[in-house]
C-alpha cells in the first residue's frame, strides 16, 4: 500500500514538473502586468484579462504570421503524406531496376544535417527569387525520406495475398495502392502527417534564413522577434499560447500516431 | 553443348531482329507494368537532385571559393579551411557543443528511462501521463524558450531563484553567467527531449519477457536488484540507439542559443550551428560558413557510421 502511494506521489510530482511551465505560460497570458517579471508568482489566476490577446490581434503582423505558418505547414503535410504513401508502396512492393540503390541512397542522405544544405540553398533560392516567398519553405519539404522509410516498413508487413486477390479481380497498380495498401497502412501515413505538421509548424532555422521581410515570417520567427522586442511577458506568453494551440490540438487528437510513430521510425 | 550448337546454327540477321523486337516490347511491357513507378519516381529523383544532392556538392565546392554575393567569386584553395585552424571562436564553439552534449545526453537518457519506468509501473492514467511527458517534444523551441527565459531570469524575482531561496541558495545569474548559461540551455533541451527518449525506453521495456522478473522474484531479488540485473542490461540496444540520436541532436543545437543568449555571454553558448549562422548570415561569409557546416557534417557522419556499424542498414531494431 505504502509502495503504491509512493508510486503515485512520484508520478504526480513528475507530471506536475512537466506541466508547470505550460501552466505558467497559459495563466500568465491572461495577466496584464508590465511589472510581471518582478513577482515570481504573478501568474496565479487572479484578475484574468483578455487584453494581451486583444493586443496581439490588433497587430496586423500577428494574424499574418499565423496565416504564413498555416500555408507553409498544411501544404507540406498533405504532400508528404501522399508521397510517403505512394513511395512507400513503390519501394515495398514494386519490382524495378535500381530499387534498392535508389532507396538506400535516399536513406544515406538522412545523415546529412539540414544545416549543411542551408547555405547553398540560400544562394540557390536567391537565384530563383524565392527569398521571402512561400516556395522556399514549401517546395523542399514536399516529400521527406523518413516518412517514406516509415510507410515502406509498415507496408512490407502487409500480406501479399491481399494484393494477389485484388490483381485477380483485375485491379491495376494505382487501384491496389488505393484500395489495399493505403487503407491498411493508414496509421503509418497519419504518423508521417503528424510529424510533418509539428516539424514544419515549429521550424525556426529555415524561415529565419529564407524570410527576411516581417510580413513573410511564420509564427515561430515572428514570436522570436517579439520575444526580443516586447519586454512584456504577458504578451509574449499570449503569443506563445496561440502558437502552441494548433500543435496541442493535433497532439491531443493524434497522440497515438506520435508515440507509435516515434518507435517505428526514429523520427525526432 | 546443345546450346552452343543452337547458337551457331542461327542466322545472324535473324538473331538481330529477334533481339530488337523484344527490346521495344520489353520497354512497352515494363512501362505497362511499372508506369506508376516512373510517373512518381522521376519527378522525385529530380527533386532529390535539386534540393539534396546539388546543395550537398555545391557547399563542398563553396569551401574552396571566396564567394561574393555581388560580383564574381574567386577560387582560393584551402584558405577557408586554414582559417578554421586559426579561428579561436570556432574551436570554442566546437568545444561548447561538446560540453553541451556532456550536460545534455546522460540526463536526457536517465530521465527518459525514469519516465518510462513510471509509466510502466502499472499506475492508472498511463495515457494521460505519457501525453504530459511527451508534450514538450511537440512544442516549439520558441515557446519553451520564452517560458525558460522567464523561469531562469537571473534576478531575485526569477522563478527558479525564488524556489532556490527556500533552500537557502543565493540568487544565481543563470543566462547572464558564462559558466551557467550553457547548463541552462542544456536543461531546456532535456525538458524538451526526455519525452521522446521515454517512448523508446517504453518500447524497450515492453519487449523484456515477463518470466525473467518472475524467476528473479522466486530467487528473492529486490526491485532495485531486478532493475540493475535485468532491466538495465537488457535495454542495451535501446541505450545505444538513444545515445546515438541524442548525440546527433545535441550537435545540431541552435534554437535555444539563438533565442536566449545570442551565443553569449562571452561566447560561452556559441555552438557550431550558432556560429555557422552568424558567420553565414550576419557576416555574410558563405564560404567560411560552408567550412563550418562541413565540420558539423563530419562529426555527425562519424556518429552515424558508428550506428551503422552496430545495426547495419536495418534501422528497425525496435
Amino acid at each position: 500500500m505504502l509502495k503504491k502511494i509512493l508510486k503515485y506521489l512520484v508520478t504526480f510530482f513528475l507530471g506536475f514538473c512537466f506541466l508547470l511551465p505550460f501552466l505558467i505560460m497559459v495563466l500568465s497570458s491572461f495577466k496584464v502586468t508590465t511589472y510581471a517579471a518582478l513577482d515570481p508568482l504573478f501568474w496565479l489566476p487572479t484578475d484574468p484579462s483578455w487584453s494581451n490577446f486583444a493586443y496581439l490581434f490588433r497587430n496586423d503582423n500577428f494574424l499574418r504570421w499565423i496565416f504564413n505558418s498555416i500555408v507553409v505547414t498544411v501544404i507540406p503535410v498533405f504532400s508528404q503524406m501522399f508521397f510517403a504513401a505512394i513511395l512507400g508502396y513503390i519501394f515495398a512492393r514494386k519490382q524495378f531496376v535500381g530499387r534498392e540503390i535508389i532507396f538506400w541512397t535516399f536513406m544515406a542522405v538522412i545523415m546529412i544535417p539540414s544545416q549543411l544544405l542551408i547555405i547553398p540553398k540560400f544562394i540557390m533560392f536567391s537565384k530563383f527569387q524565392w527569398i521571402n516567398e512561400y516556395q522556399s519553405l514549401i517546395v523542399p519539404e514536399l516529400w521527406a525520406i523518413m516518412g517514406v522509410f516509415l510507410v515502406r516498413q509498415f507496408m512490407q508487413g502487409i500480406p501479399m495475398e491481399l494484393e494477389e486477390a485484388a490483381r485477380m479481380d483485375g485491379a491495376n497498380d494505382f487501384q491496389v495502392f488505393r484500395r489495399i495498401y493505403m487503407p491498411l497502412a493508414f496509421p503509418s501515413v497519419a504518423t508521417v502527417g503528424t510529424f510533418a505538421f509539428v516539424s514544419n509548424w515549429n521550424d525556426l532555422f529555415q524561415p529565419l534564413i529564407y524570410m527576411t521581410n516581417e510580413k513573410m515570417f511564420p509564427i515561430t520567427v515572428g514570436l522570436a522577434s517579439t520575444l526580443n522586442k516586447e519586454g512584456n511577458f504577458g504578451i509574449e506568453m499570449a503569443g506563445a499560447t496561440i502558437s502552441f494551440i494548433p500543435t496541442f490540438l493535433i497532439f491531443l487528437f493524434f497522440q497515438k500516431y506520435f508515440t507509435e510513430g516515434i518507435q517505428l521510425s526514429g523520427l525526432k | 553443348m546443345d546450346k552452343v550448337i543452337e547458337k551457331n546454327t542461327k542466322v545472324p540477321l535473324l538473331h538481330e531482329q529477334k533481339v530488337k523486337a523484344p527490346l521495344l516490347k520489353r520497354i512497352k511491357d515494363e512501362w505497362k507494368k511499372n508506369a506508376l513507378v516512373y510517373i512518381i519516381l522521376i519527378p522525385i529523383l529530380i527533386h532529390f537532385l535539386i534540393f539534396q544532392v546539388f546543395p550537398f556538392v555545391y557547399s563542398f565546392f563553396l569551401t574552396f571559393l571566396h564567394y561574393r554575393i555581388i560580383g564574381t567569386s574567386e577560387f582560393v584553395g584551402l584558405q577557408n579551411w586554414k582559417q578554421l585552424f586559426q579561428d579561436e571562436i570556432a574551436w570554442k564553439s566546437i568545444w561548447n557543443t561538446i560540453l553541451f552534449s556532456f550536460y545534455y545526453i546522460v540526463p536526457t537518457m536517465a530521465i527518459g528511462l525514469i519516465l518510462a519506468l513510471v509509466i510502466k509501473s502499472g499506475i492508472r492514467f498511463t495515457k494521460f501521463f505519457k501525453g504530459i511527458f511527451f508534450l514538450p517534444v511537440v512544442t516549439s523551441f520558441v515557446v519553451v524558450a520564452g517560458i525558460w527565459e522567464w523561469l531562469f531570469s537571473g534576478t531575485e524575482s526569477g522563478f527558479i531563484n525564488y524556489l532556490l531561496s527556500f533552500l537557502g541558495i543565493d540568487t544565481q545569474l543563470f543566462l547572464s553567467d558564462s559558466s551557467q548559461a550553457l547548463i541552462v540551455l542544456a536543461g531546456l533541451s532535456i525538458f524538451k527531449v526526455s519525452g521522446s527518449t521515454m517512448i523508446y525506453y517504453f518500447a524497450g521495456l515492453q519487449s523484456i519477457p515477463k518470466d525473467m522478473y518472475e524467476a528473479a522474484k522466486i530467487d528473492g531479488a529486490s526491485a532495485f536488484k531486478q532493475f540493475w540485473m535485468i532491466t538495465f542490461p537488457l535495454l542495451k540496444p535501446i541505450h545505444f540507439y538513444v545515445l546515438i540520436i541524442t548525440t546527433i541532436g545535441s550537435f545540431q543545437i541552435f534554437d535555444s542559443a539563438f533565442l536566449l543568449t545570442n551565443g553569449g555571454p562571452n561566447f560561452s553558448t556559441s555552438t557550431i550551428v550558432y556560429y555557422l549562422y552568424t558567420i553565414g548570415f550576419t557576416n555574410l561569409n558563405f564560404s567560411y560558413a560552408a567550412v563550418l557546416s562541413y565540420v558539423l557534417f563530419v562529426i555527425i557522419l562519424i556518429v552515424s557510421l558508428i550506428q551503422r556499424k552496430y545495426f547495419g542498414n536495418d534501422q528497425s531494431i525496435y
